[in-house]
């Protein structure tokens, strides 16, 4: 019964798992998944009938004719492996699905570049080299049922977890944050959220202004001057851009005749967004008309301003409201906005009675309807007030070596009342910090290289500021931290020069306009 | 076909995703968004780290199976899904 010897490996398989079934017949070797896969395995065929007849030795049979043997083998199996034979381990689990077994199979089939060396010791090392599938096997697999069906959950599961952004190991004594980069472990992150721009109506146009909806979170409005490479469109443009939506057009286009240097949502109305122009004309959309020009204009006359206006402002309450505009030959007017044919008041801002002041910018501290700062080009910042004996300029800051580009009241709202702060940018490289209380400053931010032209209290957080300057950079000061350099820097894309930084209402977004046009939006991270 | 493509595309183009690997169940890499050699590197660590980790579930219960697999580490995560 013994075949011919050959050098041929002669493999009993030996059954590893005592089961219970009563019949104990010969199987295919089951590799069960452990830490030693494959074991030198001697096998013996027991067939067990419980037939006592068979249990007689056969002397008589062909083995060895050895005569009497007390035990013997009543069935042989004989499993023969050939010397160089490269055994094919296949790694699946003892109980894998029919199909996947299937291909498993089909492809164990190739010959496997897995040799295993068995030590004395037990132990195992598997050298593994990779082994490439060809194109047209790839791809077989890749339309097969079995890919697809796990791919499809798979996919799912995984877009899943991709999606959510919860951060386990956050540590909230800050010890992480020692290794990270300096500039996480500064605090404020900057990361570009959006970019507004519009072929036709941002080309080749600056951005003068920008302004948040206090209505809508989302809404942004942004005014620009003309298009000198294209004369027949109109000079001025205020659109108003959408933060939800990925709609990359503006909500709504407006336009007028002169250049926008100012522009604004009125606030007690939702639907007015203010202009102030290059010709000293205020204008008024209203998103309810169907005109993209504006519904409403001041007179280009003496009593009103002939003069760019740089500064609009609604100041007030609900029922108690007026528009302030500021031009620069020093004229205030106030405005009703039902009414634009006339102001209901105008005042000459001059100092000591002969300098008219050439306003660039105003700001109304948190609160007060009277008392506001301006700066202006020679570099003074003033205090004024609208009404009573004393309406006009009050007092002079004298700091700055340059005009005055922004100026910015301190308005978050707190337990310590900082209203008498206000921070003002200027050509001079310096943002300085200011107190009503005294006409010297009490800060001059020092770490800018070039013209800062806007500035701007966060509106939530009392110690953060941000500053735009011409090289294309915003900065995010926290007091809290450093004072001589900002926490968190970043240049935008482009280089272009920023003009604008408005601070949204959330205090989680900034805006800032630049030079060519485009509108950017930076998410505020957070700020420890 | 072009479903699974658009898939690994969306996924690929996610924040924060710097590749995806389909393994076969051998360990051969069938589809990848990476460059050869990472991904014959992941495929092959990535295998035996699979292979400890499931005899380690099925041997505290054989009725169990490993279903995903997610490596985090100071700088990164690996995720792996398996049927």
């Amino acid at each position: 019964m013994f075949p011919d010897s050959h050098s041929s490996l002669c493999l009993f398989s030996f059954l590893l798992q005592l089961s219970n079934i009563p019949y104990v017949t010969h199987r295919l070797p089951v590799l069960s998944v452990c830490s030693h896969p494959l074991f030198f395995l001697f096998s013996l065929t027991l067939h067990w009938d419980p037939d006592p007849s068979t249990l007689q030795l056969h002397s008589d049979s062909e083995l060895m004719g050895r005569g009497a043997v007390r035990l013997g083998m009543s069935k042989l199996t004989q499993v023969d492996f050939l010397p160089k034979e490269m055994v094919s381990y296949s790694k699946e689990t003892q109980t894998p699905t029919d199909a996947l077994s299937q291909s498993d199979q089909k492809a164990g089939r190739q010959a496997l570049f897995l040799s295993f060396f068995l030590l004395n010791s037990g132990l195992f090392t598997a050298v593994y080299t990779p082994k490439e599938l060809t194109e047209e096997e790839k791809l077989q697999v890749l339309h097969s049922e079995e890919f697809l069906t796990f791919f499809e959950r798979g996919s799912r599961i995984v877009e899943r977890v991709l999606a959510e952004q919860v951060d386990v190991c956050f540590d909230y004594s800050g010890r992480d944050l020692e290794d990270k980069e300096g500039d996480l472990q500064a605090g404020a992150k900057l990361v570009l959220n959006r970019r507004f721009e519009d072929e036709r109506w941002t080309k080749n146009r600056v951005v003068t202004c920008l302004d948040w909806s206090p209505q809508y979170p989302e809404l942004l409005v942004a005014s620009y001057n003309n298009n000198e490479d294209a004369p027949h469109e109109p000079d001025g443009v205020a659109l108003v851009w959408n933060l939800k939506y990925k709609k990359p057009t503006p909500e709504y286009i407006f336009h007028c005749q002169s250049e926008v240097m100012s522009a604004g949502f009125a606030k007690f109305h939702p639907n007015l967004v203010v202009g102030g122009t290059y010709s000293g004309q205020i204008v008024l959309w209203d998103n309810r008309s169907n005109k993209r020009t504006p519904v409403q204009r001041t007179p280009l006359s003496a009593a009103a301003h002939t003069h760019p206006v740089y500064c609009v402002n609604v100041v007030g309450s609900q029922n108690a409201h007026n528009l302030i505009s500021i031009s620069t030959d020093g004229k205030m007017c106030s405005w009703s906005l039902d009414m634009l044919s006339q102001p209901q008041d105008s005042l000459e801002l001059v100092f000591k009675q002969s300098k008219a002041v050439a306003v660039t910018s105003m700001a109304f501290p948190l609160g007060d309807v009277n008392n506001f700062v301006v700066g202006s080009e020679d570099g003074s910042v003033y205090t004024a007030c609208r009404h009573g004996s004393k309406a006009g300029i009050t007092e002079v800051f004298e700091g700055h070596h340059g005009p005055v580009t922004g100026l910015s009241c301190h308005s978050a709202v707190g337990p310590v009342d900082f209203s008498h702060l206000f921070i003002s940018s200027s050509f001079d490289w310096t943002v300085k910090l200011w107190s009503t209380r005294s006409t010297r400053p009490l800060y001059s931010f020092e770490d800018s290289c070039d013209y800062v032209y806007d500035a701007m209290w966060s509106p939530t957080h009392p110690a953060l500021f941000a500053c735009v300057d011409l090289s294309g950079r915003l900065d995010v000061w926290n007091l809290n931290n450093d004072t001589e350099v900002p926490t968190a820097s970043v240049g935008v894309d482009g280089g272009a020069a920023l003009n604008r930084v408005r601070w949204s209402h959330t205090g989680r977004e900034i805006a800032i306009g630049d030079s060519e046009g485009h509108v950017h939006i930076y998410d505020v991270g957070e700020v420890r | 076909m072009a479903d699974v493509e658009e898939t690994l595309k969306r996924i690929q183009s996610q924040k924060g995703v710097q590749g995806v690997i389909i393994v076969n169940s051998e360990g051969i890499p069938i589809k990848t968004t990476l460059d050869n050699t990472s991904t014959v590197q992941y495929a092959g660590l990535i295998q035996q780290l699979v292979l400890m980790a499931r005899s380690t579930v099925r041997e505290l219960d054989p009725q169990n199976d490993l279903t995903f697999l997610r490596v985090r580490s100071k700088k990164n995560e690996i995720m792996i899904y398996l049927t």
